[in-house]
């Protein structure tokens, strides 16, 4: 099975170039248009020779003062490295590691369960807080409506609302099924 | 203040970011946290805050006295102790229970009288801060524990929130040397907490919820007015309703305690994957069975008089264990129940030794439906009810209550016991290595599944009357 793809190997190439059999894999790399890379490097040049040696035969070589990169060494001083981890250190880190985790939960939270403190607010007694709360509340669910964010939460619910009313063939809607209160 | 509530919520949140910030002093942190739970107790009727500190300064008292007094027989100072602890759970408990049957009795033999009946209001957790007052005043006494070193770490002990009013039993010598020092808070433990905390809600406010508003009160309160299939939905429905409801508030417990530093013991294991009555209680609320052992079944004598007498006290603690349950004889009988079928077993290990007589799926199912039927008499409000519900799984009739959502939560319910033993840590584990924000987010994400479906409201959990 060949086209005419195929006798061009692909290349779109025209009647005159070599077929290439490409049945049934490729069994030809068609070649770069582009020269090799290392063609277009310039050839590399040879080291310079080594200066004359001032190797003295009693030095010690960790004796020898090495040189620093005198922009590693301000680095070094300005932010010097923090010693490794003590047990506090690492209880610190997973502390904070938690913290965050908690904190990014209920912002989520606050974010697509909006809905949840308001519905709070609405079943206390009358009060300040409960008012307070549910002013806001109200505010805070309306204007994150407008991005959408309450839809994951109503898609769920309509989805178990719709499991729960799922009968048995045959099955009358069973007594007071609906009435069981709900979350929105 | 119920966990699955906002109002928890918020209150855990304030909590816990202000327990760690006094993290460096353990003093203060222990004080923050006793007042905290004193708040959270205080939710249900501040009054019985009193009495949670009477109970632990008497506790406290009486620990100082027999660990004042080295080599001295002290004995007569633990029982006047554990009476005193009796006596209170006694008074708020069984009092209203026991008068009434004082009453009927006298009323049998023509003595009728009109007996002080007491319009008696049950402090929520009593059984469970009473319970641990208790295991500390022995365990001082045996050894097991050197007392508190101060008033403040029995007070903590036995009005730390997440164990208060529905265990699990946490005993001094589990808690009291996590107080001597500043908790440390490793990953492990803060996921293992936070996820056991979202399993917990879901259990509780998803599986127990739908099972008990859908299918269990109604067929439980008129078992006449449904058919065999829908009592059996019901029955079942009830033995995953019970789990999900109490191992939800268990691992909930576990799980903020986590969050701030402390570890609880394990409450439940996979209850009814266990192939004899012996095995069901070393994995269903572990701690107030091992509780029974250590303080009831042991001093009774336990296993060392001969089988006639290890029988009659197993039999003694599962009773006991049954009416600590509550003040009915519906509870004494599901005791009875337990405590039947348990010397039987005993009886037939003496006979045939340690062959096995049925097949470990034969046992899982002749035990679950075992525990079936002292759930019946578990959830009945009286015989009546028991025997009506008994009667109706012979009467063949359209299914009515049953929803195939109903179904669902009750085969995932028992399916959740064959999930591998260790799911959650397992999960924890690997989660441990996430960054914190996908952590974050991931937790998020469950609570705000739960919340979606969950219905508004939340019934206090049935350890809660306990």
């Amino acid at each position: 099975m060949t086209d005419d793809r195929d006798k061009t190997g692909g290349q779109g190439g025209g009647p005159e170039e070599p077929h290439v059999p490409l049945e049934p894999f490729p069994t030809h790399r068609p070649e770069s248009p582009f020269p090799p890379l290392y063609e277009s490097l310039p050839p590399p040049q040879e080291p310079p020779p080594d200066p004359p040696s001032d190797w003295i035969e009693t030095a010690d070589a960790h004796d020898l003062p090495t040189r620093e990169n005198a922009l590693v060494a301000l680095g070094r001083f300005a932010f010097p490295p923090a010693p490794p981890l003590d047990d506090e250190g690492v209880a610190a880190r997973d502390r904070r590691w938690t913290s965050r985790a908690v904190v990014t939960a209920t912002i989520f939270l606050l974010v697509f369960n909006a809905v949840s403190p308001l519905n709070w607010a609405r079943q206390q007694p009358p009060g300040w807080i409960p008012q307070t709360v549910e002013r806001l509340s109200e505010v805070w669910t309306e204007q994150l409506a407008v991005f959408g964010v309450d839809m994951p939460r109503r898609g769920l619910r309509e989805t178990w609302d719709g499991a729960r009313d799922a009968r048995f063939i045959g099955q009358a809607p069973a007594p007071g099924a609906g009435s069981t209160p709900r979350g929105e | 203040m119920l966990f699955p509530t906002l109002a928890f919520g918020v209150f855990f949140l304030f909590v816990y970011f202000t327990a760690w910030s006094l993290d460096r002093e353990n003093g203060r942190r222990k004080v923050f946290l006793l007042l905290a739970s004193w708040f959270f107790y205080a939710q249900w009727d501040w009054r019985f805050v009193g009495l949670l500190i009477l109970s632990a300064v008497l506790n406290w008292g009486v620990a100082a006295l027999i660990a004042g007094r080295p080599g001295e027989k002290n004995g007569w100072l633990v029982g006047l102790g554990v009476a005193a602890n009796l006596l209170i759970l006694g008074f708020f408990k069984y009092y209203g229970f026991f008068v009434e049957q004082a009453g009927e009795l006298l009323a049998r033999f023509g003595w009728e009288r009109d007996l002080p009946l007491l319009q008696v209001i049950l402090p929520v957790g009593i059984s469970f801060f009473t319970f641990q007052g208790i295991s500390y005043l022995v365990d001082v006494h045996r050894g097991k524990t050197p007392p508190a070193k101060s008033l403040l770490d029995v007070m903590l002990l036995m009005s730390f929130f997440p164990h208060l009013v529905a265990g699990p039993i946490v005993r001094a010598s589990d808690l009291l040397p996590q107080f001597e020092r500043a908790p440390r808070l490793t990953r492990v433990m803060a996921t293992h907490g936070l996820l056991l905390i979202v399993w917990g809600l879901f259990k509780k406010t998803v599986i127990a919820s739908e099972l008990s508003v859908n299918l269990v009160d109604p067929v439980f309160f008129d078992p006449t007015a449904h058919s065999a299939f829908d009592i059996a939905a019901a029955v079942y429905g009830y033995a995953v309703q019970i789990y999900c409801d109490f191992s939800a508030y268990s691992d909930m417990a576990i799980g903020l305690a986590a969050l701030l530093g402390y570890s609880f013991p394990r409450n439940f294991d996979q209850p009814y994957r266990a192939a004899s009555m012996q095995q069901f209680w070393r994995r269903w609320h572990i701690s107030l069975s091992s509780w029974l052992r250590d303080y009831l079944y042991v001093p009774l004598g336990g296993g060392r008089k001969g089988l006639f007498a290890s029988c009659v006290n197993v039999f003694i603690t599962m009773v006991l264990g049954g009416l600590w349950h509550g003040a009915a004889w519906t509870f004494l009988a599901w005791g009875a129940l337990h405590g039947g079928v348990q010397v039987v077993e005993r009886l037939g290990r003496a006979a045939f030794g340690d062959r096995r007589v049925l097949p470990t799926a034969v046992g899982v199912l002749v035990t679950f439906h075992i525990v079936c039927l002292g759930w019946i008499l578990f959830r009945a409000e009286s015989f009546e009810l028991a025997l009506a519900m008994l009667e109706g799984l012979g009467r063949i009739g359209p299914v009515e209550v049953l929803t195939p959502l109903l179904l669902t939560l009750i085969v995932g319910g028992l399916a959740m016991h064959w999930l591998p033993p260790r799911a959650v840590e397992g999960m924890a584990e690997r989660l441990q290595a996430a960054p914190s924000l996908t952590l974050g987010l991931l937790i998020g994400a469950a609570i705000l599944l739960v919340e979606a479906v969950r219905p508004e409201g939340v019934a206090p959990f049935i350890y809660f009357q306990f």
